[in-house]
C-alpha cells in the first residue's frame, strides 16, 4: 500500500514539474481591445493563431470603455501588450512603443501611415489597418421626392433641409442624448474650418499643443462662433429633429432606415446598423462631404485612420505581440475584417468589398477636402463637447456663452493633462 | 497545569472579540485605507495614470470657483431634499396600509418591492423607452389616440428632467423603505393600542401617540439610508438622463465620476471628500434631530 503510494506520488510529482518545464516557453500577451464590433473576429483569429504558435498564448480582453480601464491598468500596474486605444497624452508621457520599423508599413497607403505618425517625433506609436470616412448621410429618394439635389454649400444645405422637412420628414436628425454623437458635429465642422485652414500635420500639432492663436477658438467670427451660429441657425428654423436631446443613436439608425430621416450626420461605422435594419435602402443611401459653414472655405470629410493596434513600452512580449499583429495583418485576414466594419483595408494588397454604398463614398471623397479626427486633450472629448452642444440647443449658453465655455473646458483639459 | 488551564480560559473568554477581526480587516481594507488613500490624492494633480505631483489644498479652493460643480451639488442636494420625504411618506403610507391581514397582502408587498431589485441602470434604461420623446411607450399611446403632439417631452426638459428621476427612484426603492416600516410596525405590541382605546384616543392619536414614536428606530434607519442613497445616486442618473439635458440633472457623483475619467483624479479625489462631508452633515443632523425627538435607535 505504502509503496503503491509512493508510485503514484513519484508519478504526479513528475507530472507537475514536466508540465511546469513545458509552460516556461510560453509567452502569454494580452490584447486590450476597445472595438465592440471586432470581438468575434479577434477571437477566431486568436483561436487560428494559437495553432500555429503553440508558443504564444493570447489572451483578449473586451472592454467597450477601453480607453478609462486601460488608465485604470496603467495606474494598477497591469499593462496590457497590446491596445487599440490610442491617447495622445500616453504617447506623450512615453507610454507607447515606437512601431516605425513594422515591416506591415511597406503594405499600408501612405496616407494612412502620415495620420499614424506623431508629427512632434515623426515617429509611428500605432498601425491603424483601415480608413474610416464620416459625412452626411441622405436619402436619396426623399431627396429626389422632393426635388432637392446634393448640397455643395451651406446654403444649399438649409436649403435642401427646408424642402425636406416642409414634405413632412426630419431634417438633419442627431442623437443628442449621446453626447459624442453631436461632440462629432464641433469635431467635423468647427474643427473642420481649422484643419482645413492650417491642413492635416499643423492642425494636429496645434491642437496637440494647444497652439491657441492657431486655433482661434474664441476668435470673432471663429471657427467656434461661426459654427454656434449656423447651428442655432438649423435650430430654430426647425431642420433638426424636435426629440435632438433625447433621441439616442438607435433612435437615429432606426429613423433613417425607416425613411422618416432625410439626412443624418455618421461614420461609416453606422453603415452596418443601417443596412441591418433596411438592406433594401443600399441603393438609395446618398454620402456627402459637410458643406462649409464658412462660406470662403470648402467642405470637408472625416477620411482617417481606423482600427488601430499600438504595443505598450511596458510590454515584456513586444517579439511576440508583433507576431501576432503581423498575423492579423495577412491579407486574407484583413479582407474578412474590411467587410465586417464596412470600411475600406489601409493595406494596399487588400481588395474587399466593404460597402454596397462604396461609389457614394467614393464619389464624396473627391468632393470634399480630407481632414482627420481631431486629437482633443484628455478629458474633453466628443461626449463632453457635446454637452456643451445640448446646453446651447436649450438655450443655457447664448453664442458667446458657448464660445466661451468651449474655449475655457478645452484649455482647463489640456492644462490638467499636460 | 493550572497555568495551561488559565490561558485555555482565558482564550474562551476573549473568543469573541477575535470574531469581528474578518469585520474589522474587511472595513480597514475596502472604507478606512480608501479614505486615507482619497485624502492623499486630494492634495495631489494626479490624471489617473502618471506620477502625482502635490499640489496642496489647491483642488478644494477649485471647488469653490468651479461652477459646473457647485450646480452638480445644487442638483444632488435638491433631489435629496424630494427624496428623502417621498420615500418615507410613500414607504410609510405603504407599509400602514399593508400592515393588516387580507387575502394578497404578502403578494401587494412583493409588488412593491420587486422594483428594489432590479439594478437602478436597467430601471432607468426601462424608464426612458417608457418616457421618450417621439419613440417612448407613453408617446406611443398618445399618437394611437392622435394626440401625439401634446406629449410633453419630459426627459428633454431641463426643468422636468430631475423630478422625473426623483419619481423613478421614488419607484424603484420606496418597496425598501416600506419593509423597513413594516418590520418597525411588527414590533410595536398591540396591548399599546388595545390599552389606549380603552382610554378612547382616536386612530390618528394612536398614530401621533404609539405608531410613530414607537417606529423611531425605523425612521432613524430610513432617513439615513435615504440621504446617503439620494446624494450619492449615480446610475440611474446615467442612464435615464446622462445626467442632462446639458448640465440640468447631473449630480455630484456622475460628475466625480466624469472628472476622474476626464484626467482630473487629483480633484475628483477632492471632490469626492467634499462629499462625503455634505453627506455626513445632514446624517448627523437627522439623528441629532431624532435623538432629542426621542426617536433614536436606543427606543
Amino acid at each position: 500500500m505504502k509503496k503503491t503510494f509512493l508510485v503514484i506520488l513519484t508519478l504526479v510529482v513528475t507530472f507537475a514539474l514536466s508540465a511546469c518545464g513545458g509552460n516556461s516557453d510560453k509567452v502569454t500577451i494580452t490584447f486590450l481591445n476597445g472595438k465592440a464590433e471586432a470581438v468575434d473576429w479577434v477571437d477566431a483569429a486568436i483561436i487560428e493563431f494559437e495553432a500555429e504558435y503553440p508558443d504564444i498564448e493570447v489572451i483578449h480582453e473586451f472592454n467597450a470603455d477601453a480607453s478609462n480601464a486601460l488608465k485604470v491598468k496603467i495606474s494598477g500596474n497591469d499593462i496590457p501588450d497590446i491596445t487599440t486605444v490610442y491617447d495622445t497624452a500616453l504617447m506623450k508621457d512615453g507610454y507607447y512603443y515606437d512601431l516605425s520599423d513594422l515591416e506591415a508599413w511597406d503594405r499600408i497607403d501612405p496616407s494612412i501611415k502620415a495620420l499614424c505618425t506623431d508629427p512632434l517625433t515623426d515617429i509611428q506609436y500605432r498601425i491603424a489597418t483601415n480608413r474610416t470616412m464620416a459625412g452626411l448621410f441622405y436619402n436619396k429618394a426623399i431627396f429626389t421626392e422632393v426635388g432637392a439635389t446634393e448640397p455643395e454649400t451651406w446654403d444649399e444645405f438649409v436649403a435642401a433641409l427646408e424642402d425636406v422637412t416642409d414634405a413632412g420628414y426630419d431634417g438633419l436628425y442627431m442623437g443628442g442624448k449621446d453626447t459624442w454623437m453631436i461632440g462629432h458635429l464641433i469635431e467635423f465642422w468647427a474643427h473642420g474650418l481649422i484643419k482645413q485652414e492650417l491642413g492635416t500635420v499643423d492642425a494636429n500639432i496645434a491642437f496637440m499643443m494647444n497652439q491657441t492663436t492657431k486655433l482661434n477658438f474664441d476668435a470673432d467670427n471663429g471657427p467656434m462662433e461661426i459654427f454656434a451660429e449656423r447651428f442655432m441657425e438649423l435650430k430654430t428654423l426647425g431642420l433638426l429633429n424636435d426629440d435632438f436631446l433625447t433621441a439616442t443613436y438607435d433612435n437615429q439608425i432606426d429613423a433613417f432606415a425607416n425613411g422618416e430621416a432625410a439626412v443624418i450626420s455618421q461614420g461609416m461605422w453606422a453603415l452596418g446598423g443601417i443596412l441591418e435594419k433596411a438592406p433594401n435602402l443600399a441603393s438609395s443611401i446618398g454620402f456627402m462631404p459637410y458643406p462649409a459653414m464658412d462660406p470662403t472655405k470648402d467642405a470637408v470629410i472625416l477620411s482617417a485612420e481606423d482600427s488601430g493596434y499600438a504595443i505598450m513600452e511596458a510590454s515584456e512580449s513586444k517579439e511576440a505581440a508583433i507576431t501576432f499583429l503581423n498575423f492579423l495583418f495577412e491579407a486574407d485576414r484583413q479582407k474578412e475584417y474590411s467587410e465586417l466594419i464596412k470600411s475600406p483595408s489601409a493595406f494596399t494588397d487588400v481588395d474587399a468589398d466593404w460597402s454596397p454604398i462604396r461609389e457614394a463614398v467614393t464619389s464624396a471623397l473627391s468632393k470634399g477636402t480630407h481632414i482627420g479626427f481631431t486629437a482633443t486633450p484628455s478629458g474633453f472629448g466628443g461626449g463632453e463637447a457635446g454637452i456643451l452642444v445640448q446646453n446651447l440647443y436649450l438655450g443655457e449658453y447664448t453664442v458667446a456663452d458657448f464660445v466661451k465655455e468651449y474655449t475655457d473646458s478645452w484649455n482647463e483639459a489640456w492644462n490638467a493633462s499636460n | 497545569m493550572k497555568a495551561i488551564a488559565k490561558i485555555i480560559n482565558r482564550i474562551k473568554t476573549n473568543l469573541h472579540k477575535g470574531m469581528i477581526v474578518p469585520a474589522v480587516l474587511l472595513f480597514i481594507t475596502f472604507t478606512l485605507l480608501p479614505i486615507i488613500f482619497s485624502i492623499g490624492l486630494s492634495l495631489t494633480d494626479w490624471n489617473g495614470y502618471s506620477s502625482p505631483d502635490f499640489v496642496g489644498l489647491k483642488n478644494f479652493i477649485k471647488f469653490f470657483s468651479d461652477d459646473r460643480a457647485k450646480n452638480a451639488v445644487k442638483n444632488s442636494v435638491f433631489f435629496a431634499l424630494l427624496s428623502v420625504p417621498l420615500l418615507n411618506i410613500i414607504g410609510l403610507s405603504y407599509a400602514l396600509l399593508l400592515d393588516r391581514k387580507f387575502k394578497g397582502v404578502n403578494f401587494v408587498k412583493a409588488i412593491v418591492y420587486i422594483p428594489a431589485v432590479i439594478s437602478p441602470l436597467i430601471m432607468g434604461y426601462i424608464w426612458m423607452f417608457v418616457l421618450q420623446d417621439n419613440h417612448g411607450a407613453i408617446f406611443a399611446v398618445f399618437e394611437m389616440f392622435g394626440k401625439g403632439d401634446n406629449y410633453i417631452n419630459f426627459l428633454g426638459d431641463p426643468k422636468m428632467a430631475m423630478y422625473i428621476i426623483i419619481i423613478v427612484n421614488a419607484f424603484q426603492f420606496v418597496g425598501l423603505t416600506m419593509t423597513i416600516y413594516a418590520a418597525g410596525l411588527q414590533g410595536i405590541p398591540q396591548d399599546l393600542y388595545e390599552s389606549s382605546a380603552v382610554d378612547g384616543a382616536t386612530k390618528f392619536q394612536q398614530f401621533t401617540k404609539i405608531t410613530f414614536p414607537m417606529l423611531g428606530p425605523s425612521i432613524v434607519i430610513n432617513v439615513i439610508t435615504n440621504i446617503i442613497g439620494s446624494l450619492a445616486i449615480f446610475d440611474l442618473v446615467v442612464s435615464l438622463t446622462g445626467g442632462g439635458p446639458g448640465y440640468a440633472t447631473e449630480t455630484i457623483s456622475l460628475y466625480i465620476f466624469r472628472q476622474s475619467y476626464g484626467g482630473q483624479s487629483g480633484y475628483a479625489a477632492s471632490v469626492s471628500l467634499i462629499m462625503f462631508v455634505l453627506v455626513l452633515i445632514p446624517v448627523l443632523v437627522s439623528l441629532r434631530i431624532m435623538k432629542k425627538s426621542r426617536l433614536h435607535l436606543e427606543d
